[in-house]
């Protein structure tokens, strides 16, 4: 074929395939550059279904014709592999399960050397299970998570494209070093968490992951940009998940992910957003199918009311939601709705509710060793004492807590912080602005270690 | 949306896949793709739902969603062979043979035509590379782009180029 005789319109189909030989490729490409308007014109009709984004709606709808029974061969076929597939599936998780417990038994310097060596060991279902095992122990054990971690990662570095697929591959791999990352952050391994996060956005730029794997990474990844206080970054990096899940149609996990965006506008100041994304979410998450997480959504929108000054919706909505704390059951969202009455009370000047609810928290708090949160709510009771000028009490409940921290903690700062609080209480000049510098700065340091108190004048 | 208005979800395989196949010729017809290829996208498609099927809420919306973006990802790696058999094409035709002065004015010129037309991240990256000659990792360096995306937007880029050049055509005084 030369630039001047026109190609055949199968030649031109291919052409726009990419299915042509190279050489033909670029004579057809030279052909139609030369502005050939009846190749050109053939070549527009080819060239749009790939260009369309359908409407899912509109996609669902169509009519599929008799000649579309070309691929009803097809059809059948995949279907008996993938009906084959799924009755051995739950043998294989089985044995994943059992070589994940025959793996955890073996002492703790053994299990690498079993994961190099040990050819049973290189199964898919051992690395799903240990991906899900750390994520599920990261915030009681965050330590253990991050050694189970490793050994995801040591796991699929095992597997080949034969055992699992190419993109299922790569979709464990970039998963779990994803968590090797987040259990690292939930240890406050900050370096090894930037390591690992660095080779997650590695695997996720050089592509072949499913969307949906890339979007549950995205999640973690936008986790931990917000502990290291990039915020904007984390939005951005949420709205990539969102826009996934949406084009899934997976509505509640793109409630989820808004739930985290809106927690991400809340550090950074902007009250507004959060509320109208938690919203947005509460309508998008099944409260008969995930109850915790809508709870936490009611929990997050009551405390974003609170805190934007709305307090009389605050309160009216906790009342609402008082039925589903009650459901939930469990000691530690007992304690959140017991919490949370308390600031609300304080939001409405009822002061001996707040003080009650709120040394009830405080109390129970540290008898369950949780001495963060119990320095968080000390801070909420000094607040109803400034307001009700108890500067004895603020100066006790300050000096208590400074004790417990001192005690307890090693997180230099958040000391830092309040040894100013309590030097002011002795003083009597501790205020309610500083009651709640230091505490919101408590609440940003927690998984920030890196960030500085610096006292106000 | 309401929570709701989520469609019932059907519990055996078999009835899932009854239900769900009309759909999924939809989508193979609406986009195209040759029957003997829809064999790996929805193989694949399957399997990933077979293994995570107890995370996914909605079943059909998640596979068909699914299916949908690997036909897409299907036609971007076809594509991709078209873009860089263009690029071929202009890169010899700017860079070959010196021909006549308005020969060469020419094509230039409706180069410059189709590159005008482009967004400007797309015109500043084709000009460097048509008129300054920079392979993908000297326009990474640079433009500030990571070695990683390069090839990403550059393929973006010779795509809109493409769209351009086909509709109009370029270098028709110099061919027959």
């Amino acid at each position: 074929m030369t630039a001047g005789r026109h190609p055949e319109p199968d030649v031109l189909e291919r052409f726009v395939l990419g299915a042509l030989a190279p050489l033909e490729m670029r004579e057809t490409a030279r052909h139609l550059l030369a502005g050939c308007p009846r190749c050109q014109e053939i070549t527009a009709a080819l060239w749009e279904p790939a260009d369309v984004f359908e409407d899912p709606e509109t996609l669902a709808a169509a009519e599929v014709s008799a000649e579309d029974a070309a691929y009803d061969a097809v059809l059948d076929r995949v279907f008996a592999r993938v009906a084959a597939t799924e009755s051995q599936l739950a043998e294989q998780r089985a044995a994943g399960l059992r070589l994940y417990e025959e793996l955890m038994q073996c002492p703790a310097e053994r299990r690498h050397l079993l994961l190099a060596n040990c050819q049973r060991f290189r199964h898919r279902m051992l690395c799903e299970r240990l991906i899900e095992a750390s994520y599920e122990i990261c915030f009681e054990e965050p330590h253990r998570a991050v050694a189970v971690a490793r050994l995801a990662v040591a796991a699929v570095d095992r597997l080949t494209a034969e055992d699992c697929g190419g993109e299922e591959l790569a979709g464990l791999r970039v998963r779990a070093w994803a968590h090797l990352g987040n259990a690292c952050r939930s240890c406050f391994d900050l370096p090894g968490a930037e390591a690992a996060f660095a080779v997650t956005e590695r695997l996720l730029d050089e592509g072949g992951i499913a969307p949906v794997e890339r979007a549950k990474v995205l999640s973690l990844l936008a986790s931990w940009r917000t502990t290291r206080q990039r915020l904007g970054e984390a939005q951005q990096i949420l709205d990539r998940a969102a826009a996934i899940y949406k084009k899934l149609g997976q509505w509640n996990l793109f409630g989820r992910t808004l739930l985290q965006k809106a927690m991400v506008c809340r550090q950074a100041g902007d009250g507004q957003e959060a509320m109208r994304l938690l919203r947005r979410a509460l309508d998008l998450i099944d409260p008969q199918a995930d109850p915790l997480v809508f709870l936490a959504g009611r929990h997050n929108l009551i405390n974003a009311l609170y805190e934007n000054g709305r307090v009389r919706e605050a309160f009216a909505l906790l009342y609402h939601t008082r039925p589903l704390y009650l459901q939930a059951g469990n000691r530690m969202n007992l304690l959140k709705l017991r919490w949370l009455e308390g600031v609300v009370a304080f939001g409405l000047q009822r002061n001996e509710q707040a003080e009650a609810a709120l040394r009830e928290v405080r109390d129970s708090f540290l008898e369950l060793g949780l001495h963060y949160d119990a320095a968080l709510a000390s801070l909420d009771l000094a607040g109803v004492y400034v307001v009700q000028g108890r500067t004895a009490d603020v100066r006790r409940v300050a000096e208590e807590t400074l004790q417990i921290f001192q005690s307890y903690n090693t997180h230099r700062e958040a000391i830092a912080a309040l040894l100013v609080f309590c030097a002011a209480a002795r003083l009597d000049q501790a205020g309610l602005d500083l009651v709640r510098e230091v505490s919101t700065f408590l609440k940003r340091a927690r998984n920030n270690p890196d960030l500085h108190f610096s006292a106000p004048f | 949306m309401s929570t709701l208005d989520h469609p019932q979800v059907e519990s055996s395989l078999e009835g899932f896949l009854k239900q769900v196949r009309p759909r999924l010729k939809a989508v193979f017809t609406r986009y195209r793709i040759p029957a003997q290829d829809t064999e790996d996208i929805l193989q694949q498609a399957l399997m990933a739902l077979v293994y995570r099927r107890e995370g996914i809420r909605d079943p059909e919306a998640w596979l068909l969603g699914t299916v949908r973006n690997k036909c897409l990802l299907y036609w971007r790696e076809q594509r991709r062979k078209l873009y860089e058999s263009v690029d071929a094409v202009v890169l010899e035709a700017v860079a070959g043979p010196v021909g006549p002065d308005q020969e060469s004015s020419h094509l230039r010129h409706d180069l410059a035509q189709a590159l005008e037309r482009l967004p400007e991240r797309c015109r500043s990256l084709l000009w460097m590379r048509y008129r300054q000659g920079f392979d993908p990792p000297e326009l990474a360096e640079r433009l500030g782009y990571s070695p990683a995306s390069i090839g990403k937007v550059t393929t973006r880029c010779l795509a809109a180029l493409t769209r351009h050049l086909f509709a109009s055509g370029i270098c028709r005084r110099k061919t027959p």
